[in-house]
Parts: C-alpha cells; structure tokens; sequence
C-alpha cells in the first residue's frame, strides 16, 4: 500500500475526509475523530488492496477509481462478486469477530482513497455514541442496498440455473 | 400487514425482548422503550408476512419458526433468496427510503415473532442515539454476516 500521509498534510487530510460523500452531514467533532484514525492511500491499476483471510483492521472510503470484489477459485479466474466505486465504503469484515477478510480485493483503475483504522474507530465508537451512531446508521444504509443487490443477483442465477436444468 | 397481533401485557413484551438473542446486554431502559414499540405475533405455515413493492413500516424478531425470502418473478415460481429462522431479526427497508420492501417473506413453519413498528422507532432514532446506535450496531453485524453468506454463494 502507498500511503501518502505526512505531518504536514492534516489539512489536505480534513478536506478530503469531510469531502467524502459517505460522510456528508457528518458534525465537525466527529469528521476530527475520524481524521484521528485516516490516512490517504493510492493504488494502481491492477493493485492488490487485500486478500481473503488476511486481517480485517480497516476499511476504505474510495474517492476515485474502482475496485473489484473477487473470490477465490481454485485451478480458474477469480468470480467477481461485486465492484465498489468512487463515494462507496469497501471493507466490511473488520467490525465483527473474525476479523478476517472474506474477499479478495483489487483496484481494476487507479483508484485514491481514504483509509481508516478500523481497530482503533470501533473503540472510538464505542467511547463516541454521536459518532458510533452517525457511523453505524450510515454503514447499514449501504449494507442493506448492497445485500439487496447481491441477493437479486443470486435470484437470477438461481432463476438461470432452474432455467437450465 | 397480513398478520393478526395478539395483545400483551407489557411486562410480558418486556420479558420477551429481553430474552430474544438479538436484544442480549440491551439496558433495561433500551428494552422499556422498544417494547413499546413491540406487539408478539404469530404466523401459520405459507402464511404472507409482507410482499415485495408494500410499504416497509416495520421489522420483526423471529422467536420460534422459520421465514423464507422469495424473489418474485412474475408468472413463474418465486425464487427462495435467504431464510431467517429463530433468535433473528426480518426486514430492513423499513430503516431508509424509499420503505419499500425488496423481497416477499412467507412462514415456512409456524412461526411467532415480535414485530416493531418502524414508525415510532424511526421517530425515536435521533432523540436516543445510545439506543440506535445499539440498535444499528446489532443489526449491521446480522448484514454484514447475510451479504457475505449471499456473496459466497453468488461465487459457486
């Protein structure tokens, strides 16, 4: 990973962060605790951001680019499960035990991003009930749109499958 | 809603939120407020909890039972998306616009449940925030668990 972060980019940091559509309405308290736990990232085309099994200690907000979701497959191509694009959350699995990643993920354009320690947020979110609840209420809109694509897609591959039989 | 709620007394509902699994270290005050929001319900096999396009005003925590969730497509035969058995909650479009519900629920045994009203949760969402976030907490564990069940059988 490439961070670009040093000391003197806080403000860059700030700007960027409470730019971030996912976060917009967000009070300027917690846009500074986030800020806290940030840090900027880039990633070629191409580029690996994380691996299925690997630890799951943070999340990205993507700002520009895109990003593919893959499972592995063995002896074949990886199956795309899904893309994340600029203004979207990418990374789930570091909010609950196991804290293992579930998907392998891979910038597929030049992709720049926000990282956040997901580790140290969670506590913070639980210290922060004003921030664990604008954080959480906005996660869970973007989960359950998600969950609802992926399970419409499921139903038209079940659908392809009964088709075929 | 096609269901027919059977009136509790309150210190019952209470009891009954306060044993669900979904609810478990909820304060005492989090299970006061909920319930009032709370009725316990009870479905028959087959029997429609909500149809895919109906306004979503509500979810449900599953006590005992099984719920499917069915795809519908058109003439053809529904297709089955996900099943939500006991210690469970159902339904999020209630949570953010445009309330629709995405999926048609249906019990595949008989089933009783806890349906909250949305309604008087969602009115309650900004003025308790330690209760929502608990709340959005919970249910963002059950998601993010349902979205990589549903991805990781979306790659076979």
């Amino acid at each position: 990973m490439k961070t670009e972060h040093r000391p003197g980019d806080r403000p860059e940091l700030e700007r960027r962060v409470a730019a971030h559509p996912f976060l917009i309405g967000m009070g300027p308290r917690e846009i500074n605790l986030l800020i806290d736990c940030a840090l900027l990232t880039r990633f070629e085309a191409g580029q690996t951001i994380f691996r299925t099994g690997e630890t799951a200690n943070r999340f990205y907000l993507i700002e520009r680019g895109k990003v593919a979701l893959e499972a592995e497959s063995v002896g074949e191509s990886p199956v795309l499960i899904d893309t994340v694009q600029a203004g979207d959350l990418l990374g789930w699995s570091w909010l609950f035990p196991p804290y293992r990643w579930h998907f392998d993920t891979r910038a597929i354009e030049p992709t720049t991003a926000i990282f956040f320690y997901g580790t140290v947020l969670r506590e913070y979110c639980e210290r922060d009930t004003v921030l664990g609840y604008e954080l959480f209420k906005r996660m869970s809109e973007v989960m359950i749109r998600r969950l609802q694509a992926a399970r419409t897609a499921l139903s038209e591959a079940l659908k392809n499958a009964q088709v075929a039989v | 809603m096609n269901d027919t709620p059977t009136t509790a007394g309150v210190s019952e509902i209470e009891g009954r939120l306060a044993a669900h699994p979904f609810l478990k270290g909820m304060q005492p005050h989090a299970i006061k407020v909920l319930s009032q929001a709370a009725v316990a319900t009870h479905f028959d096999t087959d029997q429609v909890i909500f149809k895919a396009g109906e306004p979503a005003n509500g979810f449900y925590l599953i006590e005992n039972g099984r719920v499917i969730l069915e795809s519908p497509q058109g003439n053809q035969a529904s297709v089955v998306v996900d099943s939500v058995g006991p210690g469970e909650p159902l339904g999020w479009s209630w949570l953010f616009p445009p309330y629709e519900w995405q999926f048609d629920a249906r019990a595949a045994e008989p089933t009783s449940a806890i349906c909250f009203s949305g309604i008087m949760l969602r009115q309650h969402r900004d003025e308790d925030l330690t209760l929502s976030h608990e709340l959005f907490k919970r249910m963002s564990d059950v998601m993010v668990r349902r979205l990589q069940a549903a991805r990781r059988r979306l790659a076979h």
